[in-house]
C-alpha cells in the first residue's frame, strides 16, 4: 500500500511537470500580448516595450521557465500580472466559490439521479425507465449556458427569487454567498445529472443479473434489501468513478456557468487569464486543476478498496 | 429518516435564502465590463479605468457638461503668455488627499512630471514641456518650448490622465494611489468589486466644475463581462447602472419597471486605421479605392441593426460640437464599385490580398468587416479577413507586417488632437507634409474660432489623403435604474451624485 501510494505521488508530480511544461511554452507561443491589453489602445509602442521589460516577458522563454520552476519549488507560483497580486492568493480567492458550487451541484446531480437511475434499472423496460433515459438524454444534449441563461430570466429577473449573477458582493455574508450559488448549483447539477443517472442505471442493470443477486432473493431478502445492500453496494465502483471525475470537471470545468453567473471562481479566473495573456495566473491554474484531478483519481481509487474487499494496492 | 429531515433543512434553507433583499440601500451598484486593471490611470489609456477612477483620482481641469474645460483642483484657468509657452496656473488651496496631507505645488509639480514620464499623453508631448515648476505654494507654472494649445485639455483628460497624486508616492509604479477625489478606494477584490467610500474630508470644487454631492454612502463597480449579464442585473434591480449593453436589449430594458435605458446618442464613431507604413495602402490610390468602395450606410447597419443606434455622418465631429464641419465630406459614403476599380486600375493593383484585422470583442466590429468585404471584392480587391481574439489584435496591430486595415473605434473626444490616428507617431504612421503643417498650425494656435478653421483644413486632409477612414457615428446604450438619478450619461459616467429614491 505505501509503495503504491508513493508509486502514485510520484506519477502526480511527473504528470503536474509536464502539464506545467505543456502549458508554458504554449502560452508564450500564442499570439497576444499582456502590455498591450494592460495599457490601452492608444499606448506606445515605447511604452509596451517599457512594460514588457518590467514584466520580464521580453526573457528568453527558457530563462523565463527557469526562473519560474526555482520560485515553483517554493511555493511561489509567480504575481499576476493585472491583479498586482500574488497567483496564490488570486487562487485561494477562488476556491471557496468552484468548491462550494462543485459540491452543491454534486449533490443536485446525485440527488437527482442515483434514486432515479436505481428505479430505472430496478423497473428496466417500464414508462419510468424510458421517460429517465429520454430526460437523461435532453439534460445531457442542452447546454449547461442555455439552461443557465433561462433559470437567469425566469428565476432571478422575472420572479426574483434568486440572484441573476455574482457573488454576493462587498461584505456579503456566508448566507448571502451560498444564496448566489443556487441558481447555478441547479444549473450544473441538473446538466450533470444526465451522466450519473446513466451510469448508475447501466451499472445497476449489469448487477442485478448476477447470481448472488438470484441467490440473495431466493433465500427471501427483502427486495429493498437487495436492492440498497448488495446490488448498489457492488455496483458502487463505477459510480463513484463518474462522481469523482464529474466533480473534478466541475471544479475545473465550470467555466461556462461561472461565465453566464458571474462567479468569481476558476473557470471564470482562466478564461479571464487567457483573454488578458495573464502568463502566471493560467499557468498556476493549470497546476491546480491538474493536481486536483490526480488527486481526485487517487481519492476514487481509494475509495474503491472501501466499497470491494477484493481490490488489493 | 435523516435522509429526510435532511431534505426538509436543505428546503428550508434555500426558502429563506431565496426571500432575503437584494441590495442594501445607501450603496449604487455599477455593473462595468471588466475590472479596472491598474488603479493608476496615467499609465492607462482604457476607458473603464477612467470610470472607476475618476472617483478618488482628480485632475487640475475637468470638462463641464458641454465639454468646456472648466477648473477642478486648479483655482482658475491658467494664465498664457503672449507667445502662448508659459501656463501658470493657480491651484485650490485646503485640498485634502485622502492620506491627509494637504495638496500644493510641489504635488502638483511632482505628479504632471511623472505623467510627462510615464503617460502616453504625456508622453506625445514631453519634448515640447521645457519645465514643469512649483513658483509658489498655491502656484505652478508649465513653460513649453513651443506653442501648444491642447495643453489645457489634456491636462483635463480623464485617459491616460494628469492625475494629482502627494508627492511622496510618486514612483515609476503606483500600487496603492492616493487622491483627493470625493471617494476613496475601500477594498478591491479582483473579478468581484472594486469598492469606493465616501471621502469626509472632501473640499468641494468651484462652481464650475459642478457639485460633487458624495450622495451615496458607497460605489461599487462590479466587473461583468457578459453583456446579457449586465441585462439580466440590470432587469432583477441587482444593478443600479450598468454600462455597455448591447443595442439589442434596449427593447427589453424600455418595456421594464425596474430600470431603464440610456442612449447616449453619437457616442462615438468606429474607424478603419490604415496602415501608412507597410502593404498595400501606402498607395494613395489604394486608400481611395476602399474610400470609394465602401458602403457605410450597409456597414453601419449591419453593425447596428436601427437607425436610432447609427448616422451615417462623414464629418469627423457630429452636429452640436464645435469641431463639426462638412468640409470634404463629399467624399464620404461615395459607394461605388466603378470608382473604385478606377483607382484600382491607376494603382497597378495586381491582386494582392487587402489584410483587414478584426476581432469579434466588439461584434460591431466584425459585422461591418464583413459587409467591407464583399464590397471590397465587389470592387476588384482580393480580401483577406484575419478574424483574432482581442489579445491577439492589440499586440498584431502594433506589427505594420500584418495588416494593412485594423476595425477599432472612439468615444468623440473633447480635443480633436486626442485622437492619435492624426499623428505621425501612432501605430498608422500617417505622414504627409501638408497634413503635418496643417496639424502643427492648429497645435500651435490658442484662439477657438481659427482653430476651427484650421480643423476643417484638418479634416479636408483627412478626406483627400484617405488619413483613416471614418465609417459614421453610434450611439452607446448603458442602463439605469428607475429608482436612480443623478447621473449625467456619459461615456464616462460618474455617480458621486446618484441617489435612489425609496
Amino acid at each position: 500500500m505505501r509503495s503504491y501510494l508513493l508509486r502514485r505521488l510520484i506519477g502526480m508530480i511527473v504528470v503536474i511537470f509536464l502539464v506545467l511544461t505543456i502549458a508554458f511554452v504554449l502560452v508564450r507561443l500564442a499570439p497576444g500580448d499582456p502590455a498591450s491589453l494592460m495599457l490601452g489602445p492608444d499606448a506606445s509602442p515605447e511604452e509596451v516595450a517599457a512594460l514588457r521589460v518590467r514584466l520580464g516577458l521580453d526573457q528568453p522563454i527558457i530563462a523565463q521557465f527557469g526562473s519560474f520552476l526555482a520560485n515553483a519549488l517554493r511555493g511561489d507560483l509567480g504575481q499576476s500580472l493585472f491583479f498586482n497580486q500574488p497567483v496564490t492568493t488570486v487562487l485561494a480567492s477562488r476556491a471557496e466559490p468552484t468548491i462550494v458550487l462543485a459540491l452543491f451541484s454534486l449533490l443536485v446531480a446525485l440527488v437527482i439521479a442515483t434514486p432515479i437511475g436505481i428505479w430505472a434499472a430496478y423497473r428496466r423496460g417500464s414508462v419510468l425507465d424510458q421517460t429517465s433515459i429520454t430526460t437523461a438524454m435532453l439534460a445531457a444534449s442542452v447546454p449547461s449556458f442555455l439552461t443557465g441563461l433561462v433559470f437567469q430570466r425566469y428565476l432571478a429577473t422575472d420572479l426574483g427569487w434568486f440572484p441573476a449573477s455574482g457573488y454576493g458582493g462587498a461584505g456579503a455574508g456566508f448566507t448571502e454567498r451560498m444564496r448566489h450559488l443556487i441558481l447555478p448549483a441547479i444549473t450544473l447539477g441538473i446538466t450533470n445529472s444526465a451522466l450519473i443517472l446513466r451510469f448508475t442505471r447501466a451499472s445497476m442493470l449489469d448487477i442485478l443479473g448476477e447470481d448472488y443477486v438470484r441467490t440473495a432473493r431466493a433465500k427471501g431478502m427483502t427486495e429493498r434489501r437487495v436492492v440498497l445492500r448488495h446490488a448498489l453496494k457492488n455496483a458502487g465502483i463505477p459510480i463513484i468513478t463518474v462522481v469523482g471525475l464529474t466533480f473534478a470537471l466541475l471544479v475545473s470545468g465550470a467555466v461556462v456557468t461561472e461565465r453566464v453567473f458571474n462567479l468569481p471562481g476558476m473557470g471564470n479566473l482562466v478564461v479571464n487569464a487567457v483573454l488578458r495573456r495573464d502568463y502566471p495566473v493560467i499557468q498556476g491554474t493549470l497546476i491546480v486543476v491538474a493536481a486536483l484531478y490526480v488527486l481526485v483519481n487517487l481519492i476514487t481509487d481509494l475509495l474503491y478498496l472501501a466499497v470491494d474487499k477484493r481490490v488489493k494496492y | 429518516m435523516k435522509f429526510r429531515a435532511t431534505c426538509l433543512a436543505g428546503a428550508a434553507a434555500v426558502a429563506l435564502c431565496a426571500a432575503g433583499p437584494l441590495a442594501a440601500q445607501g450603496n449604487v451598484d455599477v455593473a462595468i465590463i471588466g475590472d479596472a486593471d491598474t488603479f493608476d490611470p496615467m499609465i492607462s489609456t482604457k476607458d473603464v479605468v477612467s470610470i472607476v477612477t475618476q472617483h478618488f483620482l482628480e485632475t487640475l481641469y475637468t470638462f463641464d457638461e458641454n465639454w468646456q474645460v472648466v477648473p477642478l483642483l486648479a483655482a482658475d484657468m491658467p494664465t498664457i503668455s503672449e507667445d502662448g509657452t508659459t501656463y501658470t496656473i493657480p491651484l485650490r488651496e485646503g485640498v485634502s488627499f485622502h492620506d491627509g496631507s494637504t495638496m500644493d505645488s510641489a504635488d502638483v509639480a511632482a505628479s504632471l512630471s511623472r505623467w510627462k514620464d510615464v503617460a502616453s499623453r504625456g508622453m506625445a508631448i514631453a519634448d515640447q514641456i521645457g519645465s514643469i515648476e512649483a513658483t509658489a505654494p498655491s502656484e505652478i507654472t508649465i513653460t513649453l518650448t513651443e506653442p501648444y494649445a491642447p495643453l489645457v485639455t489634456l491636462l483635463a483628460f480623464s485617459n491616460s490622465a494628469a492625475v494629482i497624486y502627494p508627492e511622496e508616492i510618486i514612483a515609476p509604479e503606483i500600487k496603492e494611489p492616493i487622491g483627493t477625489g470625493p471617494y476613496k478606494l475601500e477594498a478591491y477584490q479582483p473579478d468581484q468589486y472594486t469598492q469606493l467610500v465616501r471621502f469626509d474630508d472632501y473640499t468641494q470644487p468651484g462652481e464650475a466644475a459642478g457639485e460633487r454631492a458624495q450622495t451615496p454612502d458607497e460605489i461599487r463597480f462590479i466587473p461583468v463581462p457578459d453583456t446579457n449579464t449586465r441585462v439580466e442585473g440590470l432587469l432583477s434591480g441587482q444593478f443600479d447602472y450598468a454600462d455597455s449593453l448591447s443595442t439589442e436589449a434596449f427593447a427589453r430594458i424600455e418595456g421594464s419597471d425596474v430600470a431603464e435605458p440610456v442612449l447616449l446618442d453619437a457616442f462615438g464613431w468606429p474607424l478603419f486605421a490604415v496602415n501608412h507604413k507597410k502593404g498595400l495602402m501606402t498607395d494613395l490610390n489604394i486608400r481611395r479605392a476602399v474610400q470609394a468602395a465602401l458602403p457605410y450606410d450597409d456597414m453601419l447597419f449591419a453593425a447596428f441593426g436601427d437607425e436610432k443606434f447609427f448616422q451615417t455622418d462623414g464629418a469627423l465631429y457630429p452636429e452640436g460640437w464645435p469641431w463639426h464641419t462638412e468640409a470634404a465630406t463629399e467624399l464620404y459614403n461615395i459607394n461605388d464599385p466603378e470608382k473604385a476599380a478606377e483607382y484600382l486600375a491607376e494603382a497597378g493593383y495586381d491582386g494582392q490580398p487587402l489584410r483587414i484585422l478584426t476581432s469579434r470583442q466588439y461584434e460591431f466590429h466584425y459585422q461591418m468587416a464583413e459587409v467591407a468585404q464583399m464590397a471590397l471584392e465587389m470592387a476588384g480587391f482580393t480580401v483577406q479577413l484575419d478574424v483574432v481574439d482581442w489579445a491577439t489584435l492589440a499586440q498584431n496591430r502594433d506589427n505594420p507586417d500584418l495588416w494593412d486595415i485594423y476595425i477599432t473605434h472612439s468615444p468623440f473626444l473633447p480635443e480633436p488632437t486626442l485622437t492619435s490616428s492624426l499623428f505621425g507617431t501612432a501605430r498608422e504612421g500617417w505622414v504627409n507634409p501638408d497634413k503635418e503643417e496643417v496639424l502643427e498650425r492648429f497645435t500651435r494656435e490658442t484662439d477657438l474660432d481659427a482653430r476651427k478653421a484650421i480643423y476643417a483644413e484638418l479634416q479636408e486632409q483627412v478626406y483627400g489623403d484617405v488619413g483613416m477612414i471614418k465609417i459614421g457615428n453610434f450611439s452607446a446604450v448603458q442602463g439605469k435604474s428607475r429608482k436612480l438619478s443623478g447621473v449625467v450619461p456619459s461615456p464616462w459616467p460618474a455617480f458621486w451624485n446618484a441617489a435612489k429614491a425609496e
